[in-house]
């Protein structure tokens, strides 16, 4: 009996301490900026999250999976890299960057399970935008900071 | 083993002082006496009584286990406790909500008591071995059940308090983490391995609670607060009669 309580123990808790991770990377990723900075950034690289979370949110037909899960790890690798060297001192990422990372990678996993085993993937695709919306907000604010003459860094990005 | 012990705790010392000096600096403890009470706990148990401990009897020493799993016991009911005003918090809004909630913890703390006796007074000759490991593992997996109890309660009341928020899940990973390791240290046969591997382990668990707790205290305001449905409607009916 010990023992069957102590495996149901330690199931529980281990699903319990990746609730509550996903439940703080949530609340990461609630943080409000003042204005929408993803916007230049999306604009100067021509990202394509956007373009996805659209498709996702209004979402009849079925989408081309691996095309959209190819466009968002590209714009994963675009943004972190923009994360690590752009108005970045130290060249590395915050520990909610990372943790944001992480996440962004175990959601992937998700994903392709999800696709697999064909239950709904509409979460983690809107879950994953999520991560990269914050990414180029976090890349938009700080590059908001420099000025070129008159225009601020965001507004240049936007006249492109 | 004892050069690597060092190596991952005492970061993690310097980091239960640094929040609670944190909130300190930020006049900040009144309004968190609960958590700077426990901090305080975990600054002078964990940092100050175990570093001590350590130094002079060394991580195999017997002393040593005994010290650990004591005050762990101290700190997993300073938690339980710590849950319980975190649900006065939550229920400060709703007095009679809070009447029946302060029942249930009453009788859970009684429950938990209660089995505990009863473990005890048939393990009583394994006090530090299988008795310690059962113990624990039940308290931290009953916070676990209560903590995430109040996570719930927090949704359905739609609660706009983002810090607590962030407190409680930062508890739930000082509690999940624990109980899926000492689950697993009973499981494992002759435990010794699982006991050192716990204590290996622990501290990251505490590490990332401290990690959530500093983030909550230093960027709760800037949360999207969730408007509760009749602070909306009161706005909305307050801003219909201005236009009036």
């Amino acid at each position: 009996m010990a023992m069957f309580v102590a495996a149901l123990i330690l199931i529980v808790s281990t699903g319990m301490f990746l609730f509550y991770v996903h439940a703080i990377c949530q609340r990461i990723l609630r943080r409000e900026f003042e204005q929408d900075y993803y916007l230049a950034i999306v604009n100067a690289n021509r990202l394509e999250f956007p373009a996805v979370r659209q498709a996702v949110e209004s979402w009849e037909a079925p989408v081309d999976y691996a095309h959209v899960r190819l466009t968002l790890k590209c714009d994963y690798l675009a943004l972190t890299y923009l994360l690590k060297n752009a108005v970045n001192v130290n060249r590395r990422y915050t520990r909610q960057e990372w943790m944001l990372a992480v996440y962004f990678h175990a959601i992937l996993l998700l994903l392709g399970l999800c696709h697999k085993l064909r239950l709904g993937e509409r979460s983690a695709l809107l879950n994953l935008t999520a991560i990269l919306q914050y990414f180029a907000n976090v890349i938009g604010q700080r590059v908001s900071t420099l000025r070129f003459g008159s225009l601020s860094a965001a507004d240049y990005l936007m006249n492109l | 083993m004892d050069t690597l012990v060092t190596f991952i705790q005492y970061p993690i010392y310097l980091l239960e002082a640094g929040v609670l000096g944190y909130i300190l600096l930020r006049r900040r403890e009144r309004s968190l006496l609960p958590v700077a009470i426990y901090l305080g706990l975990l600054v002078a148990l964990d940092g100050l009584g175990r570093s001590f401990v350590l130094h002079l009897y060394g991580f195999t020493s017997l002393q040593y286990a005994y010290f650990y799993w004591l005050t762990d016991v101290l700190l997993a009911l300073g938690a339980f406790l710590l849950v319980c005003l975190f649900f006065r918090r939550a229920c400060a809004e709703h007095p009679q909500l809070w009447q029946v909630v302060w029942l249930v913890l009453v009788f859970v703390l009684i429950l938990v008591a209660g089995i505990s006796l009863f473990s005890l007074s048939r393990n009583f000759d394994h006090l530090f071995t299988r008795f310690i490991v059962e113990f624990q593992q039940n308290l931290y997996f009953t916070c676990l059940v209560l903590n995430t109890l109040l996570f719930i309660l927090m949704q359905q009341l739609q609660s706009a308090d983002e810090e607590l928020s962030m407190l409680v899940c930062g508890m739930g990973i000082q509690f999940a983490g624990p109980a899926a390791n000492l689950a697993l240290v009973y499981l494992t046969p002759g435990q010794q391995y699982g006991a050192d591997l716990y204590r290996h382990i622990h501290p990251f668990f505490t590490l990332g609670m401290l990690l959530t707790w500093f983030y909550a205290l230093a960027r709760a305001p800037q949360f999207g607060r969730i408007a509760k449905p009749q602070r909306v409607a009161a706005e909305l009916v307050s801003a219909g009669r201005g236009e009036v």
